[in-house]
């Protein structure tokens, strides 16, 4: 039996008379990386504070390593890690004191803050005061800083939100080291490629209520539509497109007619994105 | 409650502290003007007390007087010139020994000396003289011998000098800077740059951080207290008790500082709220500066119950008879306060 390190059980939070997570239900196992999708004020937040001990839930309940985390913050607050998206380090402090005073809240044995911030690129300045630090580099502390008390579950919320792609690879990686290591991953972004190139599943909020949950490539299956695309020069001497579904039983007929009677230039399959299929069961976008 | 984690946190608190603007600020300010107002008003390198003496007899105590480093004793021929000396302040107090006080020392019979003080001594100089008095009359006896000594105020009596009338606003102002606005601003600057989140997310609950926070304003507001009442040489007689007080008035600033941070959304806004609600804080300091406001009024100010032992025990001689009931409602006001601090922890970590 798959043991689960996550369970949500009927979630509920309002603020006021607002709704903000309405009665979700999910479950992650130990090990597994769950994209947690929605556009802003889904409820994807208000989630991961119920989950992390932040926000007591107004009904429903949180289950973490099999702890109920309202009645055992500490315990279960001892065996995560939480990534915020905005940026939240001492910033008159050296990435060193940082890590430094995590570790000490964690009750951390022989910590060693330099090969932490040589594994998340940091070495060389760990003595530099985080204000003089750039983005991407306090957003590599912030991971780090995360992975302090190698946490059982990590909680990452758009950890390579605005990175250049060389940091943001950084991240990924960071990522899949821990997924290796036996880490769960709690995974909230924006970026649909991102979800879809690390989560073994990935759950769509939206308005307070998941809509879909699932392994991307099955949601892909399932809303998305397969095609491919073909360039062709047309008698005019331009590139005209030509698209075919690759669902219908006519495929392999029109497959053989566009070869045959066209000059085709380029081919390529093409997939429905995680971003096509939230906005066809949203009805909106992720930045919306 | 994990008292490990609360000493990292006041560690945090207590290194990376004097890197905020407001960490110096709250030791600077009443420091300086602390020194400024004893620089103004002469009391930082005043002289030693003055005693002045008639002896209408022969006694020893003239000599040993005399021989005191520290205080300028100077001896009068008569009465007329003694009481003109006091009252135009070459002399703190002036005492008359009668003829035969050695004789009625030496059999320890009861004794009465007549003083006369200038009215506009130093508090400290009113504590110094008549205990030194007290002293070399008992070298005299070789024991406790009792001694009333009656004193007549000569010169300006209404006129307090204002290095000792600034005194309770410079005490006010070390306690409360100190103990108010450190916590405040710390909570709130980690509420604005979110380090609160960060902390709170780890095993470290919101009270320990409160803790944290309290104990480095404590400490502060104590030893603030305590380095402003030596500079202007206040300190009287019982210290344990005046640090006791101290640490009491210290919980009440720390607790406001606390209910502060946790409600008020950033620094500009708590110190618009420092600046118009300043006159709750500093009424009773108000009060003591110009004695012809009553003195009851302050009872309305709830700093009050700070204020008054402290001044009782350090510029009054007073005990703890003067100032129990006082001391009594203090506790109480800490006591309420710890209620509203647990209603806006409550509140910010549902807002956090």
């Amino acid at each position: 039996m798959v043991e689960q390190a996550i369970i949500a059980d009927k979630l509920t939070y309002s603020y006021n008379n607002l709704l903000a997570v309405d009665h979700i239900s999910f479950h992650v196992a130990k090990g597994e990386i769950l994209g947690f999708l929605g556009p802003n004020g889904a409820g994807k937040t208000t989630s991961v504070k119920m989950l992390t001990g932040q926000l007591k839930p107004k009904d429903g309940k949180a289950i973490l390593l099999g702890l109920d985390v309202a009645e055992n913050i500490e315990r279960v607050q001892s065996e995560i890690g939480v990534c915020f998206e905005e940026t939240n380090l001492y910033q008159r402090m050296s990435a060193v004191e940082n890590l430094n005073l995590f570790a000490r809240l964690f009750n951390v044995k022989s910590f060693n803050a330099y090969s932490l911030l040589a594994r998340v690129g940091l070495s060389g300045r760990e003595k530099d005061r985080v204000e003089n630090y750039s983005k991407g580099m306090k957003q590599r502390l912030m991971v780090a800083r995360s992975l302090v008390s190698k946490p059982q579950i990590l909680f990452l919320d758009e950890p390579t939100a605005g990175l250049d792609p060389t940091s943001s690879e950084a991240i990924r990686n960071i990522i899949l080291e821990e997924r290796k290591r036996g880490a769960t991953i709690f995974l909230t972004t924006h970026d649909m490629m991102e979800a879809d190139k690390l989560s073994d599943r990935v759950a769509f909020m939206n308005q307070g209520k998941i809509l879909a949950l699932d392994k991307p490539l099955n949601l892909k299956q399932k809303y998305g539509k397969r095609a491919l695309k073909a360039k062709v020069a047309s008698n005019k001497g331009s590139l005209e497109i030509r698209e075919i579904n690759l669902d219908t039983p006519q495929t392999a007929e029109e497959i053989q007619k566009l070869f045959h009677n066209e000059k085709v230039v380029t081919i390529h399959s093409e997939e429905a994105t995680l971003e096509d299929i939230f906005i066809k069961i949203t009805g909106r976008g992720l930045t919306e | 409650m994990n008292s490990r984690r609360i000493l990292v946190l006041l560690g945090k608190e207590f290194i990376h502290g004097p890197k905020n603007f407001m960490f110096i600020w709250a030791i600077v300010a009443p420091l300086a003007f602390t020194l400024v107002a004893t620089l103004a008003f002469g009391t930082l390198f005043s002289d030693k007390p003055k005693l002045g003496i008639l002896d209408e007899g022969d006694s020893q105590l003239v000599i040993m007087a005399m021989d005191i480093d520290s205080i300028t004793t100077r001896e009068y021929q008569d009465v007329i010139s003694l009481k003109q000396a006091t009252r135009s302040g070459a002399v703190d107090m002036g005492i008359v020994l009668p003829q035969n006080f050695d004789e009625i020392v030496a059999k320890k019979e009861a004794n009465t000396i007549e003083a006369y003080i200038w009215g506009e001594s130093l508090a400290k100089d009113r504590i110094i003289l008549p205990t030194t008095i007290a002293n070399l009359t008992r070298e005299l006896a070789d024991q406790e011998v009792p001694v009333e000594i009656i004193t007549v105020t000569l010169g300006d009596e209404a006129s307090i000098p204002w290095s000792e009338r600034l005194i309770p606003f410079l005490v006010l102002m070390g306690v409360f800077f100190s103990g108010l606005m450190l916590p405040s601003t710390s909570l709130i600057e980690e509420k604005q740059k979110k380090t609160f989140e960060a902390v709170v997310i780890t095993p470290a609950s919101i009270s320990e951080i409160f803790i944290a926070k309290a104990t480095m304003g404590i400490v502060l507001s104590v030893f603030m207290g305590i380095v402003i009442l030596l500079l202007n040489q206040a300190f009287g007689a019982n210290s344990l008790l005046l640090v006791a007080v101290l640490f009491l008035g210290a919980i009440m600033a720390v607790e406001l500082g606390l209910i502060c941070g946790a409600l008020i959304r950033d620094i500009t806004t708590l110190f618009t709220i420092w600046k118009s609600g300043g006159i709750l804080l500093f009424g009773p300091a108000i009060v003591y500066m110009f004695p012809q406001i009553p003195e009851w009024i302050g009872n309305i100010f709830p700093t009050y119950y700070a204020l008054q032992p402290v001044v009782e025990i350090s510029m009054r001689s007073g005990n703890w008879s003067n100032i129990s009931l006082n001391v009594f409602i203090l506790i109480a006001i800490d006591i309420i306060l710890l209620f509203f601090i647990m209603l806006a922890a409550r509140r910010l970590m549902q807002r956090t």
